[in-house]
C-alpha cells in the first residue's frame, strides 16, 4: 500500500506577496508538456487535504494571518516547499517597502525552489525533494 | 506620444475633468504630495489635469457622475491623504493592520452572502470576493484586494529612476513587458532621448508575444471554467510554446528585463528571421485552436450570456483592454495614441458588441491572429539586424506620464524625478485595476457557480493592481 501511493502528492498553494510569475509556472504544471498527475501529484482545493504546501512571495502584510491560517489547517506529516527567490528570501521583493524577507522562512519551508520565477521543471524537481521527505517520514 | 498637463483649480477640476472625460479616454488618478492629477489619453498622447491641494482643502469627488475613480479617489486619500468632499465610500481601499474593510452587500430581503477568499482553491492571486445572492442569482460583488500589496510606490521613491527599473519590471510578471516599456519611455523622456527605431520594433515584438501567451492562457482559464479540459490543456500547450519562443528569443520565459531605459538588452530579438518563423508555424495551430474553442456547441453556449457587461457600463466604469473591447469599445492605445512602431504598424481591431464571456474569448483568440501578424511585419522590418545595447542616459528630471497597452488594456506609469534622476513619485495604473469592476459588474444578475467562469474570462492580475 505505501509503495502504491509513495509518490502521490496533494498540494496547495498559497500566494504571499507574489508577483503572479511563480503562479504562472505552478499552472503549467497542469499543462501537458508538464502534467504532474503523470507523478501522482495533484492540485488540491482545500489546505485540508494537502500534504505539500507551496508558498510563493516575500509575504505581504495583508497575506501573513490568512497564509498561517492556511497553513494550520494543513494536517500533518507535511512539507512546505518555498516556490521561487522571494519564498527563499532572496528575491526582489523581499524586504522592499512593507514585504516581508521571505514566505518560506516565515512559514517553515524546508525545500526551496530558487528562481525569478522557477521554470516548471524546477518546481516540479522540488515537489520530487517533498515527496521524498514525505516517505522517510512516514517510515 | 506627447504629453501635456494642464493646471486647473480645485473649484474647476470636476468639470474639467467632465470636458476632458467626454472627449478622451481616461486612464485614472493619483496624487503626489499636494497635488492631485487626472489622466486621459487624447490622440497626441496624455493630457494631465492637475490640481493643487493647499493644507486642509477638500476635493470634490468625481466619483458620484464618473464611478471609475472609485477607487482611484480612495487610494489618493488612504495613501497622500487627500480629503474628498462627497466620496460615495468613505471605506479604505486597502487592507491595513490585517484589517480588510466591511464588504459592500446588497439590501433586502432574503439577501445571502457568499465569501471567497483571501485563498482560494485553484492556483489564483489573493482577494475577497462578497457575493450577495438571493439563491442562485447574484445581486452584488464586492472585489476587495489589496492582499499582495508591497507598498511598492513609497518604496521606489529615493531610488534612481534606471537603478529601480528591474524592480518595477517586477511589479507583476505577466505585463512586465508593457509596463516595462511605459516606464522606460517615461525615463526616456525625461533624459530627452527618443529610443532608435529598431529598438521600437524589438519592444513592439516583445509585447506582442506577450500580449499573445497570456491571451492563450485566458482562453485556457476560461475553457477551465467552463468544464472543457481538451481547451483548457491545448490551451496551456499553445502558452507554453509561446513562453519557449520567449525564452530562446527574449533569454526569459516572462521577457523580463527585456526592457531597459534606453533600449532593450542587446541579446533579445538578435535572430529576427528564425524568431519569424517559430511565430509563422503558430498560426495554423491558433486557427485550429480557435475552431477547437467556437465550433464546440457546448463550449459556446455556456460562454454565451455569461457575466455580460454592457457597453455603457464598460464605458462609464473605464474599462480598458479587451474587456471594453468585447463590449463594444474600440480604447486601444496602440491605435488611440500609436507609440514607439505602432505609429507605422497598426493593429487590426477586434469588437464584439455583447460583452459576455464569449465575446471576450473571441476577441482574445481574434488579436493573438493579429499579433502574430503584427509581429511579422516588424520581423520583416528587423531583417537581420541586431539589437545594441541600451543607451545610457542622462536623466534631466521632471514629471512625465506614458500609457502601453498590454495585454489587459492601458498599462499607464506617470514618473516624478528631481535633476538627478531621484524618484520622488512613482505611479502604476494597471489595466487590471481598471477593469476589475467591470468584474463585479459582469457578476450582477448570473448565477454563483459562473464566477469562476466570468472571473477567468477577464483574467485580471491582482499583483500590479495592489502593487
Amino acid at each position: 500500500m505505501k509503495h502504491v501511493f509513495s509518490r502521490s502528492l496533494a498540494i496547495r498553494h498559497l500566494v504571499c506577496g507574489s508577483c503572479n510569475g511563480c503562479e504562472h509556472e505552478l499552472n503549467a504544471l497542469a499543462g501537458p508538456d508538464y502534467d504532474i498527475t503523470a507523478e501522482g501529484f495533484e492540485l488540491v482545493a482545500s489546505p485540508r487535504h494537502a500534504d505539500v504546501v507551496t508558498v510563493a512571495g516575500p509575504m505581504s502584510d495583508a497575506m501573513r494571518a490568512p497564509a498561517r491560517a492556511a497553513l494550520d489547517a494543513v494536517p500533518h506529516p507535511r512539507v512546505v516547499i518555498a516556490i521561487g527567490d522571494c519564498a527563499a528570501g532572496v528575491g526582489p521583493w523581499c524586504g522592499v517597502g512593507t514585504a516581508g524577507d521571505g514566505a518560506g522562512a516565515e512559514l517553515g519551508a524546508e525545500v526551496v525552489v530558487r528562481g525569478c520565477p522557477p521554470t516548471p521543471d524546477q518546481i516540479k524537481a522540488g515537489l520530487r525533494e517533498a515527496a521524498e521527505r514525505l516517505n522517510r517520514r512516514l517510515d | 506620444m506627447t504629453y501635456i498637463e494642464r493646471d486647473v483649480s480645485l473649484a474647476a477640476l470636476r468639470a474639467e475633468v467632465r470636458d476632458a472625460r467626454a472627449r478622451a479616454v481616461p486612464l485614472g488618478a493619483y496624487a503626489s504630495e499636494n497635488v492631485v492629477h487626472y489622466l486621459f489619453l487624447t490622440r497626441d498622447g496624455i493630457l494631465v489635469l492637475r490640481a493643487p491641494v493647499r493644507d486642509g482643502e477638500m476635493v470634490a469627488s468625481c466619483t458620484p457622475e464618473m464611478p471609475l475613480y472609485d477607487w482611484d479617489e480612495r487610494e489618493m486619500r488612504d495613501e497622500r491623504g487627500i480629503r474628498f468632499s462627497d466620496h460615495p465610500d468613505d471605506r479604505p481601499l486597502a487592507i491595513e493592520h490585517g484589517r480588510i474593510p466591511e464588504a459592500r452587500t446588497a439590501g433586502g430581503r432574503g439577501v445571502t452572502l457568499v465569501v471567497v477568499g483571501p485563498v482560494h482553491a485553484g492556483i489564483i492571486e489573493p482577494g475577497r470576493f462578497t457575493l450577495s445572492t438571493t439563491g442562485e442569482s447574484v445581486q452584488h460583488l464586492d472585489a476587495q484586494l489589496s492582499y499582495s500589496r508591497r507598498g511598492v510606490e513609497r518604496a521606489l521613491e529615493g531610488r534612481h529612476v534606471v537603478d529601480a527599473a528591474a524592480l518595477v519590471a517586477r511589479i507583476c510578471a505577466a505585463c512586465t513587458v508593457s509596463r516595462a516599456t511605459a516606464y522606460a519611455r517615461c525615463v526616456e523622456a525625461l533624459a530627452e532621448y527618443t529610443c532608435d527605431e529598431r529598438a521600437d520594433l524589438a519592444r513592439l515584438v516583445l509585447a506582442e508575444l506577450e500580449r499573445i501567451y497570456n491571451h492563450l492562457f485566458d482562453l485556457a482559464s476560461a475553457s477551465a471554467g467552463a468544464g472543457y479540459g481538451r481547451a483548457q490543456v491545448e490551451g496551456l500547450r499553445l502558452k507554453e510554446r509561446v513562453m519557449r519562443v520567449c525564452a530562446d528569443h527574449a533569454r526569459h520565459r516572462f521577457m523580463l528585463d527585456a526592457i531597459q531605459p534606453g533600449g532593450v538588452r542587446a541579446d533579445v530579438v538578435g535572430d529576427p528571421p528564425s524568431l519569424r518563423a517559430a511565430l509563422r508555424e503558430m498560426r495554423e495551430e491558433i486557427a485550429r485552436y480557435e475552431s477547437m474553442l467556437f465550433d464546440t456547441r457546448s463550449l459556446v453556449s455556456r460562454f454565451t450570456g455569461a457575466g455580460i457587461v454592457p457597453r455603457e457600463s464598460a464605458r462609464a466604469l473605464g474599462g480598458v483592454g479587451p474587456a471594453a473591447r468585447a463590449s463594444g469599445e474600440s480604447a486601444d492605445v496602440r491605435v488611440d495614441a500609436p507609440y514607439g512602431a505602432y505609429a507605422h504598424l497598426a493593429p487590426s481591431l477586434s469588437l464584439e458588441a455583447r460583452g459576455d464571456v464569449l465575446a471576450r474569448c473571441r476577441v482574445k483568440v481574434r488579436e493573438i491572429g493579429a499579433s502574430l501578424e503584427l509581429a511579422d511585419r516588424a520581423l520583416a522590418e528587423l531583417g537581420t539586424t541586431r539589437q545594441a545595447a541600451p543607451v545610457e542616459l542622462s536623466i534631466r528630471g521632471g514629471r512625465w506620464s506614458a500609457a502601453t497597452e498590454g495585454p489587459r488594456g492601458a498599462e499607464t506609469i506617470s514618473l516624478a524625478t528631481d535633476a538627478r534622476g531621484t524618484i520622488t513619485r512613482m505611479h502604476a495604473i494597471s489595466a487590471s485595476y481598471r477593469n476589475w469592476p467591470l468584474v463585479a459588474r459582469a457578476m450582477r444578475n448570473d448565477i454563483v457557480p459562473d464566477f469562476p467562469l466570468v472571473n477567468k474570462s477577464f483574467n485580471l492580475c491582482y499583483a500590479c493592481a495592489d502593487r
